[in-house]
C-alpha cells in the first residue's frame, strides 16, 4: 500500500515535470515566434479572431471532457461521451429545426439546446443502468454507445430529412455582454461570444469548485477512490455514480448543441458526423489536465487552438492540403498521450461496486 | 412465456451440451440473444421511426399517427435481399469475407486484453497501399492472368505490410510509453481517413474524382459461381477462411498465442511467469495489422476495383463480429455471416423500400451493447425460464435478490 503511494508520488512529480517541461516549451516558443522576422506574418493570422474560433472550438470538447471527467472519478469510464455528443448536436438541430416555425428562431434554439440536454442525460442514465446494475464492461458499452449514435444519428436524419445531412436551422446570435464587450480585446474575446461559449466559461470553474471544495465532489471522488468507506459514512455509491454519469450526458448534450447551434446551424451525419472526435479529445483533455476541470479547459483549448489554426491558415488561402492539416488536432493528441499517458486512473476506476448490506 | 424451455427437445440440448462446456454454452445463448434481441430493439426503432418518415402509402395507421415502416417487411426484404438469389448470395458472401477478415484482425487482440480499435485504418491503409501497387506497376507486368496474378499478389503483400505497419505503430505507444490503445487507435483512424485522401488527392489520382486508378480485369479475382456483378470471388473466401482457422489454431497452439491468451485472461499471471508483455503486445498489435490490411486489400481488388475515400466502416463492424464471436476467430466466420445477411440485407432495404441502410449501423451498436452485459442476458434467460442450467445459477445464485 504503502509502496503504491511512493509509486503514485513518482508518477506524479514525473508528469507535473512533463507539463511544467511543455508549458515552458510552448512559451519559448511563442515568444521565439513573436521576436522572429515572421512576426507580422504571424500576427496576422493569430488574432482575436483566431482565439475567438478557438474558444468556439473548444466548447464541446471541454464540456465532454469535463462530464467524463466527473464519470471517471466517480468511477465508471465513460469512453461513450462522443456518442453522447452526437446525441446532443442531432437533437439539438432536429429540436430547433421543427419548432422554428411555431416558437421564432430565438426560443427555438434554446429548446434544442434543451432537448440536447434531456437527450444526453436519458441517454447517459441508460449507459449507467447497464454500466452499475448489469455490470457491463465499460470500455465495451461505451464503445457500443458511441457506435449506436454514430449510426442511429445519420439513420434518424434520413427517416426525417430525406438526407444523411439535416437542412440548415437556425443558431444561436452572438450576445456581447455590456460593458465587459468593450473592454479592447479581452472583450471581443471573451465577452462578444456564442451563449454556449458562456455556459462552458460557468461550467469550468463551477466544475471546478464543485469537485474539489462541496460534499458532493468528495463523494464523487471516494467513489472513485474508496467506495467501501463512501459507504461506511452512509452515502449510497452507486447513486453518487449516477449523478455523476448523469452529469456527463448532460454537459455533452449541451456540447453536442454547441457544434451545430453556435456556427453551422446543421447536423452532418457524414463519416464520423460533424462531431468528428471531439468526445475521444475530451477524453485525452482530461487526462493531460490530471482530472481537473480547469487543466482540462486548458488541455481542450490547446487542441481546439491547433484546429483553429488549421482553418485560419485556409481561410488566407495558403496552399496547403486542408484535409492533411485537418488531421493535427488528432496527431496531437497522440503526441500529448505518449507525454501524459500514465496518469493514474481513480482506484476504482472500472470496478463494480456492491454494497454489503443488500 | 417459461412454457417455452419444457418446448425446447431434450436432444437439443444434448448436442448443445456436448458440443460445447457449460461457458462456452452460455457465451453462445449470449451472442444469440444479443443478436435477436438487437433485431427486436431495432422493429422498435422501425415501428417509431416509421411514424415520423413521410411514405405514400403508410403501412398502417393508429389514433391519426402513420406508420410507414412494417418490421416485420422490413426484416423479410432484408433476408430476402441478403440470400434470396445468386447475386444477392455473392454479395453477402462477399461482405463476410471483409467481416471475417475484420473480425479475425479485432479478435486476436481483443483476446489479449487489448481494445484494439484500429483495424478501421488499417483497412484504409492496407486498401490503399493495393491501389497503389497497380497504379506504379501495373503498366510494368504483362496484361494477362500471370501478370494479373502477380499484381494481385504484389498488391496483397502491400497491403498487409502497410498494415502491420500502422499496427505495430498503437502496439508500440501501448507498450512503451502507457498511451490508452482505445484512444490512439481511434485517432489513428482518423489519421489514416486525412492521409489516405491526401495522398490520392495528390498523387494517385486519375482524372477528376478523388480516387485512384482502376484495377484492371485480369487482376480481379475471378467470380465463380456467383454472377460477376456480386464482386465476389469464392477463391477469396477459401484462403480467409483459412486465415480464421490459422489464427485460432495460432491462438491456442503457439507460444505466442498462449501468451495472447494469458494476457488477456490473467496479466499478473503472464507477468510473474516471465511473459514479456510488451513484446506480446507488439506483436499481437502487428499480426492484427496484418489481417485488417489484408481486409483492405481485398475491398479494392475483389469488391471496389479502386480505392476512394469513403470507404465504409469494415473495421467498426469488425468489432461487432469479435465481440459477438466471444473474440473466437472460429466463432468469427458464423458472426460474419450473420452480420454480413444484415449489411447486405440493409442495401437491399434501402433500395426497395427506402428504410435507410444506416439501419446495420444502429444494430451494430445495439448488438455490442447487449453483449457488453452478459448480467442482463442472464435476467431474461431466467425470466424465459431458461435460468436454471447448471452455467447461469452458479453466477445468478448471489444475485437472487434482483429481481
Amino acid at each position: 500500500m504503502i509502496e503504491d503511494m511512493n509509486l503514485t508520488r513518482i508518477e506524479n512529480t514525473t508528469l507535473t515535470r512533463r507539463r511544467i517541461g511543455l508549458l515552458a516549451l510552448a512559451i519559448v516558443a511563442v515568444v521565439a515566434l513573436l521576436v522572429s522576422p515572421y512576426r507580422d506574418g504571424i500576427t496576422s493570422i493569430v488574432n482575436v479572431g483566431f482565439f475567438n474560433t478557438a474558444l468556439v472550438l473548444s466548447v464541446p470538447i471541454t464540456l465532454a471532457g469535463i462530464g467524463g471527467l466527473y464519470s471517471e472519478k466517480s468511477g465508471v469510464i465513460n469512453i461513450g461521451i462522443e456518442g453522447f455528443l452526437i446525441a446532443g448536436a442531432f437533437t439539438s438541430v432536429l429540436v430547433t429545426g421543427a419548432t422554428a416555425g411555431s416558437l421564432g428562431a430565438d426560443n427555438a434554439v434554446w429548446l434544442g439546446l434543451l432537448a440536447a440536454v434531456v437527450v444526453g442525460s436519458v441517454g447517459a442514465l441508460v449507459f449507467g443502468v447497464v454500466c452499475i446494475r448489469y455490470k457491463a464492461d465499460q470500455v465495451i458499452a461505451g464503445l457500443a454507445v458511441w457506435f449506436i449514435f454514430l449510426g442511429l444519428a445519420p439513420f434518424l436524419s434520413r427517416v426525417y430529412w430525406g438526407n444523411i445531412n439535416s437542412p440548415t436551422v437556425a443558431t444561436f446570435n452572438q450576445v456581447a455582454i455590456p460593458i465587459l464587450s468593450d473592454i479592447p480585446w479581452i472583450g471581443r474575446l471573451l465577452f462578444t461570444n456564442y451563449p454556449t461559449t458562456y455556459i462552458m466559461l460557468i461550467v469550468v470553474p463551477v466544475a471546478w469548485y464543485v469537485l474539489k471544495h462541496t460534499s458532493f465532489g468528495m463523494w464523487v471522488r471516494a467513489s472513485g477512490e474508496h467506495p467501501e468507506s463512501l459507504d461506511t459514512a452512509g452515502i449510497n455509491v452507486n447513486r453518487v455514480r449516477y449523478v455523476s454519469i448523469m452529469i456527463s450526458g448532460a454537459l455533452s448534450g449541451i456540447g453536442g448543441a454547441a457544434l451545430t447551434l453556435s456556427t453551422v446551424g446543421q447536423f452532418i451525419g457524414q463519416g464520423q458526423t460533424i462531431v468528428g472526435g471531439d468526445g475521444f479529445i475530451g477524453i485525452v483533455a482530461y487526462l493531460m489536465g490530471n482530472y481537473n476541470p480547469l487543466g482540462t479547459f486548458a488541455a481542450a483549448l490547446l487542441f481546439a487552438g491547433l484546429d483553429a489554426l488549421q482553418l485560419r491558415l485556409q481561410q488566407i488561402g495558403l496552399d496547403i492540403a486542408p484535409e492533411l492539416f485537418g488531421a493535427v488536432p488528432y496527431v496531437a493528441v497522440i503526441i500529448v498521450l505518449v507525454l501524459f499517458g500514465y496518469t493514474r486512473i481513480p482506484a476504482n476506476a472500472g470496478e463494480n461496486y456492491e454494497s454489503g448490506d443488500d | 412465456m417459461s412454457d417455452l424451455k419444457s418446448r425446447l427437445p431434450d436432444e437439443v440440448k444434448h448436442i448443445l451440451g456436448r458440443m460445447v462446456d457449460a461457458s462456452g454454452r452460455e457465451r453462445l445463448l449470449i451472442s444469440l440473444g444479443s443478436f435477436v434481441l438487437a433485431l427486436v430493439a431495432g422493429a422498435l426503432l422501425l415501428l417509431v421511426s416509421g411514424a415520423f418518415a413521410s411514405c405514400e402509402s403508410p403501412v398502417f395507421g393508429l389514433g391519426g399517427l402513420q406508420f410507414c415502416y412494417n418490421p416485420i417487411e422490413v426484416y423479410s426484404v432484408m433476408l430476402n435481399g441478403a440470400v434470396g438469389s445468386p447475386y444477392s448470395l455473392g454479395l453477402t458472401l462477399r461482405e463476410t469475407t471483409l467481416l471475417i477478415l475484420a473480425g479475425v484482425a479485432v479478435a486476436v487482440t481483443f483476446q489479449a486484453g487489448i481494445f484494439n480499435i484500429g483495424t478501421q485504418g488499417q483497412f484504409i491503409f492496407g486498401g490503399l497501399a493495393g491501389a497503389a501497387v497497380v497504379h506504379y506497376t501495373a503498366d510494368l507486368l504483362p496484361a494477362n492472368v500471370v501478370g494479373g496474378g502477380g499484381l494481385f499478389a504484389l498488391g496483397m503483400m502491400a497491403a498487409a505490410l502497410i498494415g502491420a505497419l500502422y499496427g505495430a505503430l498503437p502496439g508500440i505507444l501501448l507498450a512503451y510509453y502507457d498511451a490508452n490503445e482505445v484512444i490512439t487507435t481511434i485517432m489513428l483512424n482518423f489519421i489514416a481517413t486525412a492521409v489516405a485522401f491526401t495522398i490520392v488527392r495528390s498523387f494517385l489520382r486519375e482524372g477528376a474524382a478523388v480516387q485512384t486508378t482502376l484495377i484492371p480485369d485480369y487482376a480481379t479475382p475471378p467470380a465463380i459461381i456467383f454472377p460477376s456483378a456480386s464482386s465476389f470471388s469464392i477463391l477469396i473466401l477459401v484462403p480467409t477462411l483459412l486465415i480464421a482457422v490459422g489464427a485460432h489454431y495460432l491462438l491456442n497452439n503457439s507460444p505466442l498465442g498462449y501468451n495472447i491468451r494469458v494476457s488477456g485472461e490473467q496479466p499478473t499471471a503472464a507477468e510473474y511467469s516471465g511473459v514479456d508483455s510488451k513484446q506480446v503486445i507488439v506483436r499481437t498489435f502487428t499480426l492484427s495489422g496484418v489481417i485488417g490490411g489484408l481486409a483492405g486489400g481485398v475491398f479494392v481488388f475483389m469488391v471496389l476495383g479502386y480505392w476512394q475515400p469513403s470507404v465504409p466502416q469494415v473495421g467498426f463492424d469488425g468489432i461487432t463480429v469479435s465481440v459477438l464471436a466471444a473474440n473466437n476467430p472460429l466463432g468469427v466466420i458464423p458472426a460474419a455471416a450473420l452480420f454480413g445477411i444484415l449489411q447486405s440485407g440493409s442495401v437491399a432495404l434501402d433500395l426497395q423500400l427506402g428504410v435507410p441502410r444506416q439501419l446495420a449501423g444502429v444494430l451494430r451498436g445495439i448488438i455490442i451493447l447487449f453483449v457488453a452485459m452478459p448480467e442482463f442476458m442472464r435476467m431474461i434467460g431466467r425470466r424465459l425460464g431458461l435460468g436454471e442450467s447448471s452455467a447461469t445459477s452458479a453466477v445468478t445464485g448471489t444475485e437472487a435478490n434482483d429481481d
